[in-house]
């Protein structure tokens, strides 16, 4: 598809992710399709065959060659993008630890799918936080423009000399992955001024010019220098996404904090979300304050590094939060809960009830009356346990999917 | 906001109807949003497609549980229990039905609430484009027509965009046009109005679960075999139909069958599970007599 000189068009989420690799003018997608990603990559496949894209699209027999092929041609000095989900970011997890302590940059999306088992097509975010370690940048999208927008930031992000680090752009499957919404595509021109044909500011392989990236180490003070300055490098991405969003907005005039404050000034109930369930949230804050309750809404944006200073303050003063955590690590709770814990922790000004929701699992909606659940729970004394939305609809689903799947507790249970 | 529900099969177009209804809502200057439900389906599968239309931001994403207009694309999803079609719907929703049947019939035959909107828009499918059930212009036409708010020009200028870009020659393009034209001139325009209001706020009641044994708390199946439960003739399009006088007996379609849905009886005729056969018509290819006839799958009843 040409441009049709419109400002904005219909566009998916994945559709989005297409075109901010394309404009971003990437020189190698290394590809493996997986469902809700699919259509970011058969797209680009389109675009290359097309003349639209020029550079290199290979089709890779799996996520985990895919993951080193993206690694060694950024190591190369390419621009690279590529994309997946789910399993397939779990197959590859080994080469994702391993490329990003390459330092090499590089952007990848993950179209969010929970993980199995039991097995299912839809969105949580247990696959992408199990990248949280990784040491890879990540921003989380609500929208297709914050798909868009994020790409090309996300280059400015990993080419940045003080950085080099692969940067990751989340987003949601079928919620934002399949759903169009008006996006606003500049021209390529336009774009090429905010982010200029990849210039690598780092020694490169080159022919003739010997070097070795992926060092073995032995003695744990070497290793510990080299995580040490990866933490410091991850860490140090704060002060330049600042930098960079504030040059994005000067040029497109959108602006993204590490986090957004939704009617947050005078709140005093308070949703900490992320991803495209934080539209659901901006309703429900809507209708509170309609009915005259003072609710705001936080969005994360910047996972990695956690922007823990941003968000105390933006907590501060609030007296009642709820962190709305997509996705569970058994025998712990919801992942984000205990960083914001952490991010609030030292000050006296910190949220009175800080209350751990967990919902959206495996794709369940979170529903407008799931918010009032947690108004109400919010009301009550803070306790220890979260509060899981799971309700009377989801059990009698549930129970008849237990008919049919043959369980008898008479016949099984001793 | 407008929140409206399309119901069809794959491979009718129900996506693409989708994406022009939201397309030609932009184009008119509303916020939009438009959304397939897919994941394992395939052709001849009921499909689900939503789109939303708002003067403001639109702040809701997901399925749209309470439609203001049903558009039904393929009648015989309404006689199908699992297809769901009119779920969530009440005597305020506007409901269109693609039949040759009156409104009065069909409302009496699926005991609709409200009295329906119909047009026969498969026989204006099979004159202009020769493809009765290709539904996305006309059904799209129909959205706009029935919402009101867009001008015939959005719409067209719509559909040139979403067609033009799946490699579909020009005179189909211009063929498409000609039949939204006219379905737009046929079909009722309602000029809904855009609700405001907030649905669904209140409180449902949680459940707080108890640890159960791993038999009870692990995705085990016991009930081996119970695919059967699961009825997929309502994704055939078409219908393979054996002519046992011209049969031999051979039994090559039971043995081609991908599905295990055709067996012998005592005469060595085949008898086909309509309640699974999928309609692909492998059967109708194999069989070396020519006795399987495809017969289109249309409507309800006669």
């Amino acid at each position: 598809m040409e441009l049709t000189g419109k400002k904005q068009i219909m566009l998916t989420g994945n559709k989005a992710a297409a075109w901010g690799a394309r404009l971003a003018g990437v020189d190698y997608v290394p590809a493996f399709p997986i469902t809700p990603q699919t259509e970011i990559v058969e797209t680009l496949s389109q675009w290359f065959a097309d003349g639209h894209m020029h550079g290199k699209y290979t089709n890779m027999d799996s996520e985990h060659s895919m993951f080193m092929a993206a690694g060694a041609a950024a190591a190369s000095g390419v621009r690279v993008f590529t994309a997946s989900s789910s399993q397939g970011i779990l197959y590859g997890l080994e080469a994702l630890h391993t490329i990003a302590g390459w330092r090499v940059p590089l952007v990848l999306v993950n179209v969010s799918r929970a993980l199995a088992t039991p097995i299912t097509l839809e969105p949580d975010h247990n696959d992408v936080l199990s990248l949280r370690d990784t040491g890879i940048i990540q921003l989380h999208a609500e929208t297709a423009q914050e798909v868009f927008d994020y790409i090309l930031m996300a280059y400015r992000i990993a080419e940045d000399p003080e950085v080099c680090l692969p940067v990751l752009v989340n987003l949601d499957g079928f919620y934002l992955s399949f759903t169009r919404e008006p996006v606003v595509i500049p021209d390529e021109a336009e774009v090429r001024e905010f982010l200029p044909l990849f210039k690598p500011s780092q020694p490169v392989f080159q022919a003739s010019e010997p070097m070795a990236r992926a060092s073995a180490v032995f003695g744990g003070g070497n290793y510990s220098y080299f995580k040490i300055q990866h933490h410091l490098a991850a860490q140090n991405v704060v002060n330049i996404y600042r930098k960079i969003t504030q040059e994005f907005s000067d040029r497109f005039g959108r602006f993204y904090d590490a986090v957004e404050r939704y009617r947050l000034d005078d709140a005093e109930y308070v949703f900490v979300m992320s991803n495209s369930f934080a539209t659901k949230g901006k309703a429900a804050v809507q209708h509170l304050r309609k009915n005259g309750i003072k609710a705001g809404l936080l969005k994360l944006s910047l996972l990695r590094p956690f922007p823990s200073q941003i968000i105390a303050e933006a907590l501060a003063q609030r007296p009642k939060v709820a962190v709305i955590d997509q996705n569970l690590a058994p025998g712990m709770g919801g992942i984000l809960y205990p960083e914001i814990l952490k991010a609030v922790y030292r000050r006296e000004d910190r949220p009175q009830h800080l209350l751990s929701v967990i919902g959206g699992l495996g794709g369940r909606d979170i529903r407008a009356g799931d918010f009032m659940n947690i108004l109400q729970r919010l009301d009550e004394e803070p306790g220890d346990d979260p509060l899981f939305l799971f309700d009377e609809k989801d059990l009698k689903q549930f129970d008849q999917l237990r008919q049919i799947a043959g369980f008898s507790r008479e016949a099984r249970v001793q | 906001m407008l929140r409206i529900r399309l119901h069809g099969r794959g491979g009718q177009g129900i996506k693409t109807a989708s994406q022009i209804l939201g397309t030609a809502a932009h184009l008119a200057g509303f916020q939009a949003q438009d959304f397939p439900l897919y994941g394992a389906e395939r052709r001849g599968a009921p499909i689900v497609a939503y789109a939303r239309f708002s003067k403001n931001i639109v702040l809701e994403r997901g399925p749209v549980a309470q439609p203001d207009i049903l558009l039904i694309g393929d009648e015989t999803l309404l006689s199908d229990p699992m297809a769901a079609v009119t779920q969530g719907t009440d005597a305020s929703t506007l409901i269109f039905i693609n039949s040759r049947h009156t409104s009065q019939d069909l409302k009496k035959h699926y005991h609709l609430e409200s009295l329906p909107v119909q047009l026969d828009i498969s026989e204006l499918c099979q004159k202009y484009i020769q493809k009765p059930m290709i539904l996305s212009t006309a059904l799209a036409a129909v959205g706009v027509r029935l919402m009101g708010h867009i001008d015939l020009h959005h719409l067209l200028q719509a559909i040139r965009e979403e067609l033009g870009q799946g490699r579909i020659n020009p005179e189909k393009i211009a063929a498409n046009l000609t039949l939204a034209e006219e379905v737009f001139q046929k079909a009722p325009s309602f000029d809904l109005e855009f609700s405001e209001s907030d649905n669904g706020f209140s409180a449902s009641r949680l459940v707080i679960l108890e640890r159960r044994p791993p038999v009870d708390s692990a995705p085990l199946i016991f009930a081996t075999g119970n695919m059967a439960q699961r009825k997929t003739g309502n994704w055939r399009t078409h219908r393979p139909v054996v002519h046992n006088e011209q049969c031999n007996g051979c039994g090559i379609c039971y043995a081609r069958c991908p599905e295990g849905d055709i067996r012998m009886d005592a005469n060595d005729k085949p008898v086909i599970d309509y309640d699974h056969c999928k309609g692909c018509l492998i059967c109708v290819e194999e069989c070396p007599k020519h006795a399987i006839e495809i017969i289109r799958e249309v409507e309800s009843w006669n």
